[in-house]
């Protein structure tokens, strides 16, 4: 048996990354290597410029600053609390030390000696990634961390195999059939139900003479087109065929041709040897493929949802959804696939929504009133496709002016429908908006018209009420209806801020009254002795700001159908690519505070808004933190190019 | 007769090797001018069958050498000792379990005596400890430990009353090992476990050092 001493130590490694990724016998070896120092306030651990020791350092107990030197003074870089890891200088190609550690209270240090963790950092990938993603207190974050980090929490976050994730992670992991079946245009029907009763298979390719893939042929074609329409079985297989096909490369990632597949509602995806269909056919794989493999698939829900009218079983299958994903989140699946899927099942359950209640207003309102344009619109997070969790609703119709008498007839049953639309949508779980910015709220059930006038008095008068409303209204998305009428209000918008330019000043005023909280962890060990023990609102500091900024900057170029806003940082890379990392940061970093809350938000059955960064784990803790860089960055690039500093509004 | 006598004067048992490579590191004496963070310290502790040094006997026994404020926990020793009976009430305090792996006496003396070698001896109420050691070590010819030792019951009540307080007015209660962990903040682990034991003792006796320092107790002279 081993020492008491030694194993208290390892358990208490155990507990804290990057130990907790060690096997026993390394772990082990680590624990009896320690070195237990001990230091008294205001003692140095190590001194700026001061070579580095042959061991980094794991606080036990106490508490250890890291501090800068600048102009003599010392500026606290950052707070070590129990189990940080720093001084890893060491291990970095042994550099003279960047930072001071000093003792702010009697503390207890483990010092692991760099010779024994060498070779676990050649072997063991997971500890290696940790340190090169900058987890260890006082490594300075520079820009590019930020997508190694991300990709670290998702080798770090989930040790657990799973057969769900393995399906998203890589392309060896998606099963295509790469023998397809194919008959030549030309042939008959009969023959090309011969082959697939031969090969047992329920769909055929149908190729032109030089093999390239025209389209396909399937058990239901055969049922519908063929028999059901009495047509000769020597019918030719084109005239029955679905085409044209949708081709992708057999090397797309698994997130893009499972999107297209569901999206489109198809159920074959063809692949081909350059992902058009004017080159020869390398594989094919069906939904069916993806239904055995997925279980409790996205496309399940959204099949289920399209064909039920029963309020009672869309709310049942939008909690199902919300399983799925806690189950992409837990996975680490892109947030870029999970905000899609989500948004596409919020989606549909408003369509559904309207469908449903257009049907019971059937028989209360005359043909004329019911035929009006209208166009129902997603406004705030769920415009943005963001709403992952069903937290506020915020939406409204827009429908086509009318004279002043078919308005008036048309106001009872556009009222009456948006009412019955968001009592659909409470009944499926979401949350009704505190500020009443929704459909059934007379004031955003209004004619183009008047949507176009409070969009000029927002932007010509910028209070802070109009700066408010501007945050929701402008991120609007049309959902159902009529699209033209939710473009002509973008196209008004952008018409609108091209005479008063001075609007965007303001709204990027307002994007920099919350300064990134970069001083937060430092108050977090401070916040341990027992004054305040406050949450910290995501949204509020974190979250908005990067809404807030890429929002302004993308009405500044004028961008339009961009709505997501770390799609929105992704697009602003490619328009000013001299700021290109920051924006792309930006982008990684919004994902990860998306996720972050989702996932408090599951974990606590709230909105996840509220976070407790004392019971956060330490990778995660260190995740939120790299995400706060960015805003930082892009309020000092918003400082200078809106001006802020002159224009006092 | 006078052989009778010289046989009283003399060592009952003849000193075997292990005891005399102790002794000789003890030829030369430390310099008392010695700075603390300079000196090796070996913080132990042991688990009896009981609190009579005449009956009782060492179960197992936990050492540490700290110096400069560091322990090497590749420096550890750990020693279960092989019993010649087992008696169950301090098998009920310490739930010691006789080891597989428990060495007998002689080996237990030669590895425990070499690794404490010279060090300064820290323990709390080490007094007890230290008769335990002279009892086990006499069979093989060692009379007497000649190391230093520091004991961190006294050292506690020196620095928190001062060096002329009447060691009887001492609520014994109050510096327990226990009852000091509470008061410098040391989280209680394996308590009653000779390693455990020695653990907590070392951090204490590190958290009781600085604070000596801080008094101006610097040397080795001043302890």
């Amino acid at each position: 048996m081993a020492n008491v001493i030694i194993n208290r130590v390892r358990e208490f490694l155990q507990s804290y990354p990057p130990f907790s990724f060690l096997d026993e016998a390394a772990l082990e070896a680590v624990a009896t290597a320690v070195e237990i120092r001990f230091f008294a306030p205001q003692e140095y651990l190590f001194e700026q410029g001061e070579p580095a020791q042959d061991c980094f350092f794991v606080l036990k107990e106490g508490e250890i600053h890291l501090t800068q030197s600048i102009d003599g003074r010392q500026e606290i870089y950052e707070k070590c609390d129990e189990g940080d890891v720093f001084g890893v200088m060491a291990l970095m190609g042994k550099r003279p030390y960047r930072l001071n550690a000093q003792a702010a209270e009697n503390s207890l240090v483990y010092a692991i000696p760099v010779q024994t963790f060498e070779s676990i950092l050649k072997e063991n990938n997971r500890v290696a990634l940790y340190f090169a993603a900058g987890f260890a207190s006082g490594q300075v974050v520079v820009r590019n961390d930020l997508s190694k980090s991300q990709q670290a929490r998702s080798i770090l976050g989930s040790p657990t195999k799973d057969i769900g994730l393995l399906l998203f992670t890589g392309q060896s992991d998606v099963r295509i059939k790469h023998e397809v079946l194919t008959c030549q245009i030309g042939e008959s029907c009969h023959a090309a139900a011969l082959k697939m009763a031969e090969r047992d298979v329920g769909s055929i390719i149908i190729v032109d003479n030089e093999k390239l893939p025209l389209g396909i042929i399937t058990d239901k074609d055969l049922r519908n087109r063929l028999v059901a329409k009495k047509l000769p079985f020597e019918t030719p297989v084109e005239r029955i065929m679905s085409s044209p096909l949708t081709t992708m490369k057999p090397n797309a990632n698994f997130p893009d041709l499972y999107l297209t597949m569901v999206r489109q509602k198809l159920h074959h995806l063809i692949f081909t040897e350059d992902g058009t269909a004017s080159s020869k056919v390398v594989g094919i794989i069906s939904d069916h493929d993806i239904l055995l493999a997925q279980g409790n698939s996205p496309a399940v829900l959204i099949h289920g949802l399209q064909n039920t009218s029963e309020v009672k079983e869309m709310a049942k299958i939008r909690n199902r959804a919300e399983r799925l994903l806690k189950y992409y989140l837990e996975n680490e699946v892109s947030m870029d696939f999970v905000a899609n899927i989500i948004s596409e099942i919020n989606d549909l359950i408003i369509q559904r929504a309207i469908e449903i209640s257009k049907r019971n207003l059937e028989k209360k309102y005359p043909e004329e009133v019911r035929k009006i344009k209208f166009c129902f619109i997603s406004l705030g997070s769920e415009g943005r496709e963001e709403q992952l969790l069903r937290t506020d609703l915020d939406n409204a119709i827009v429908y086509e002016d009318l004279d002043p008498e078919a308005d008036l007839a048309a106001r009872p049953f556009l009222a009456e429908l948006a009412q019955s639309v968001i009592d659909i949508l409470l009944a499926c779980g979401f949350h009704p908006c505190p500020a009443l910015m929704m459909a059934n709220n007379p004031k955003w059930c209004q004619p183009l018209d008047q949507w176009k006038k409070y969009f000029s008095e927002w932007i010509s008068n910028p209070t802070e009420e109009s700066l408010m409303h501007s945050a929701i209204f402008f991120d609007f998305r049309p959902i159902y209806g009529q699209k033209k009428l939710s473009e002509a209000m973008a196209k008004h918008i952008y018409k609108e801020i091209e005479g008063k330019s001075v609007f965007l000043n303001f709204l990027a005023k307002n994007a920099n009254m919350n300064p990134a909280p970069l001083g937060f962890f430092r108050n977090f060990v401070v916040e341990k002795s027992g004054e305040h023990r406050d949450k910290f609102d995501i949204k509020m500091r974190a979250m908005m700001p990067l809404t807030d900024i890429a929002r302004l900057l993308v009405l500044s170029h004028k961008m339009v159908d961009i709505n997501n806003t770390f799609k929105r940082f992704e697009k602003l890379a490619e328009v000013e690519p001299q700021n290109k990392e920051i924006y792309l940061e930006a982008a990684k970093a919004y994902e990860i505070l998306m996720r972050i809350r989702a996932i408090e938000g599951l974990k606590s059955e709230s909105s996840g808004r509220y976070i407790e960064p004392n019971k956060l784990g330490k990778l995660q803790r260190q995740l939120l933190k790299n995400a706060f860089y960015p805003i930082d960055e892009l309020q000092a690039l918003l400082r200078v190019r809106f001006q802020l500093d002159y224009f006092k509004g | 007769m006078s052989s009778w006598w010289k046989k009283i004067w003399e060592d009952e048992f003849t000193k075997t090797d292990f005891v005399k490579e102790y002794e000789d590191k003890f030829r030369s004496k430390t310099n008392p001018d010695t700075p603390l963070d300079q000196l090796t310290f070996c913080i132990l502790d042991t688990e009896t069958t009981g609190l009579n040094v005449n009956k009782d006997y060492i179960l197992s026994f936990g050492a540490l050498k700290v110096k400069k404020y560091h322990i090497h926990l590749s420096d550890l020793l750990e020693i279960y000792v092989k019993a010649p009976l087992v008696k169950s009430e301090a098998l009920s305090v310490h739930e010691i379990v006789q080891k597989n792996d428990a060495e007998e006496l002689s080996s237990f003396a030669q590895h425990s005596l070499q690794y404490i070698g010279n060090s300064i001896v820290v323990g709390h109420h080490v007094g007890f400890d230290i008769q335990m050691l002279q009892k086990t070590y006499r069979p093989f010819g060692l009379k007497k430990l000649l190391n230093k030792t520091i004991d961190t019951f006294e050292l506690a009540v020196r620095l928190e009353k001062g060096y002329h307080f009447n060691p009887e007015l001492i609520r014994n209660e109050e510096y327990s090992l226990d009852a000091l962990c509470k008061r410098y903040k040391i989280p209680l682990h394996d308590r009653h476990t000779a390693s455990g034991d020695a653990m907590l003792t070392a951090i204490l006796f590190m958290k009781l050092l600085k604070s000596a320092e801080n008094k101006s107790i610097t040397k080795l002279s001043h302890l």
